[in-house]
């Protein structure tokens, strides 16, 4: 699972407050690192989309907030690039905020499915 | 009716795709061009989901957008994680995405299986909460209206057959041999590699309702017997599938099941359009609700547990499997073959409607005499369509032709298949917060494409 999944993953725990559920906290048992071929136009792109206080929270190595002028800034789009698409968490789970249910990640994929009860 | 929509879907949807997984991974179909197009049509930069992506055949279109893919089966996802997709699992009914955060949805052969329409109708709301404003998805349901095979109705369970997606099979569509074909006679076992594929002419079986009494006079192959046309263009998974079904499972829809209880109790229905409307009547005799409690219609769970007893060994379905289903039929019989009076006692003592039907089969080839005549013998027997005392015969019949009869360890999957415009009123009238931008008819399929209005 890669960090740039995880700032569209909400939890779907029926119950919740309105926007509950996100960010699912990361727990990561095991995480790789695997070159992704860079491509500035596509992570520039990106920035509007991100929820980046939760992206934040998933890599601290990210600035407060992305600068105006970002799109021609090639050393943060290059590290904002690492952390969105660099980075996969291959074994743990993600903890819904409000409920606490946990959803396991395993092999890189994680596990969204609620029981026949909780849904 | 909630908990009998999962427990359907549960055994014909998931546990059939969970347990025939392992043999996508050898099934290497073309993506469609429209899908393909759409895709490609993205702008870079974008956010883009398969909703039921399967073995993730469509995330490695576009390179330029970041493809995300989930499904419900995790053996599915399984495999296009080992391919390099990013995917998940998770529900349909149930998206765990924030609102509005896709620039692109794509949901390709897959709210067909959703087996009521307010599950159907769920389903294509969570994917239009998902949709950015001015995102676009687009929707492909299996057609009820298809060129060369008639369903007589839109809720059908259909076999699964493993020849369709194993190496053999795909490698074996060299033949263009007319009329040859390995058929599977009683006790033989038969494996994928046995069966050649020939080139086949289907019925044309748009016959009225009326005429169905009528055995066919025209030759019928074993409806064991897979015969396909393949060529490039066809080598879909969906198409491929469709053309290879040698019977259809027809059962009473769960939103049909509902109304009729209703109905019964109540002299006034208000009946939802689609219903209403529908040219398809209501069979009583043939057409049983599915038994969605532990007799489970054809398959006992075992059988679904041993895949290599399932698949290796010959046709042969043990009498055991199929006393749950006379006996449900007994019931049915004793109540006048009218399926919503076994109901009321909740769930048992129901039953999939005669399988085979003329009309759907779908073969030509007619090399074995003797299949000839078993198949039209059966053929004769189920092909009435209002006599009350049919429902059992067919159960009998078929119970007693069960070699003959299809691969039916094969597992059957639900799908309901989509009247032409019945996709785009679902959206129209239960999903405003998409406007139909285009629809049309796409080999066999119903497709449109929506907007998420902003």
């Amino acid at each position: 699972m890669k960090l740039l999944t995880h700032n569209l993953l909400s939890s779907h725990v029926p119950g919740l407050r309105p926007g509950g559920g996100f960010p699912l906290r990361i727990e990561a048992a095991e995480v790789r690192v695997r070159p992704v071929p860079f491509n500035a136009a596509f992570v520039s792109r990106l920035v509007p989309r991100l929820r980046w206080d939760a992206l934040r929270e998933a890599a601290e190595s990210l600035p407060p907030e992305p600068t105006p002028g970002y799109e021609a800034d090639e050393e943060f789009l290059r590290r904002l690039h690492h952390v969105l698409l660099e980075v996969e968490v291959l074994e743990g789970s993600l903890q819904c905020p409000d409920s606490g249910r946990r959803f396991p990640i395993s092999r890189g994929v994680p596990n969204l499915l609620l029981s026949e009860d909780e849904a | 009716m909630e908990h009998e929509a999962t427990q359907l879907e549960k055994q014909h949807v998931h546990s059939v795709y969970e347990n025939t997984a392992a043999y996508f991974s050898d099934l290497q179909t073309k993506a469609w061009p429209r899908v393909r197009n759409f895709l490609l049509e993205q702008k870079p930069g974008s956010l883009v989901v398969d909703i039921g992506c399967g073995t993730g055949k469509y995330l490695s279109v576009n390179s330029q957008v970041y493809n995300l893919g989930c499904d419900y089966c995790e053996g599915l996802v399984e495999i296009a994680k080992k391919k390099g997709d990013e995917v998940l699992v998770c529900d349909n009914l149930n998206l765990p995405f924030r609102d509005q955060c896709f620039n692109a949805v794509i949901s390709i052969g897959v709210i067909h299986h959703f087996s009521t329409k307010q599950r159907r109708i769920k389903a294509i709301k969570e994917m239009a909460r998902i949709l950015t404003p001015g995102g676009q998805i687009m929707i492909y349901v299996w057609a009820m209206e298809q060129k060369n095979r008639h369903f007589e109705k839109q809720d059908v369970f259909v076999p699964w057959n493993k020849a369709l997606c194993s190496r053999h099979f795909s490698e074996s569509n060299q033949s263009g041999d007319k009329g040859e074909f390995v058929h599977s006679a009683k006790g033989q076992d038969i494996h994928p590699a046995q069966l050649v594929i020939s080139e086949c002419s289907y019925q044309n079986n748009l016959q009225p309702e009326a005429d169905s009494k009528h055995p066919r006079s025209m030759d019928h192959c074993l409806p064991t017997a897979c015969c396909m046309k393949i060529s490039e263009e066809e080598n879909r998974f969906y198409s491929a599938l469709g053309r290879s079904f040698r019977s259809w499972f027809f059962s009473r829809s769960l939103d049909e099941s509902a109304l009729r209880k209703q109905s019964d109790k109540m002299k006034h229905l208000k009946r939802e359009g689609v219903w209403a409307n529908s040219a398809v009547p209501i069979q009583h005799s043939r057409h049983c609700s599915l038994d969605l409690g532990h007799h489970g219609a054809l398959l006992n769970e075992q059988s679904l547990d041993d895949d290599d007893e399932v698949f290796v060994e010959s046709l042969s379905l043990k009498k055991p499997q199929w006393s749950p289903a006379t006996d449900a039929l007994k019931d049915l019989s004793l109540n006048g073959g009218h399926p919503s009076a076994a109901q009321s006692k909740g769930d048992k003592a129901s039953f999939i409607n005669g399988p085979v039907e003329d009309k759907d089969c779908v073969c030509d080839c007619n090399k074995d005499g003797a299949g000839k005549s078993d198949a039209s013998k059966f053929f004769k027997r189920t092909s009435t369509t209002d006599s009350t005392d049919s429902a059992l015969d067919s159960a009998l019949s078929v119970g007693e032709q069960t070699d003959a009869m299809l691969d039916t360890k094969a597992f059957m999957r639900y799908y309901h298949v989509f009247r032409e415009g019945e996709l785009s009123s679902l959206v129209e009238e239960n999903v405003p917060e998409l406007q139909i931008l285009s629809s049309c008819y796409d080999h066999g399929n119903w497709c449109i494409i929506a907007e998420r209005r902003g």
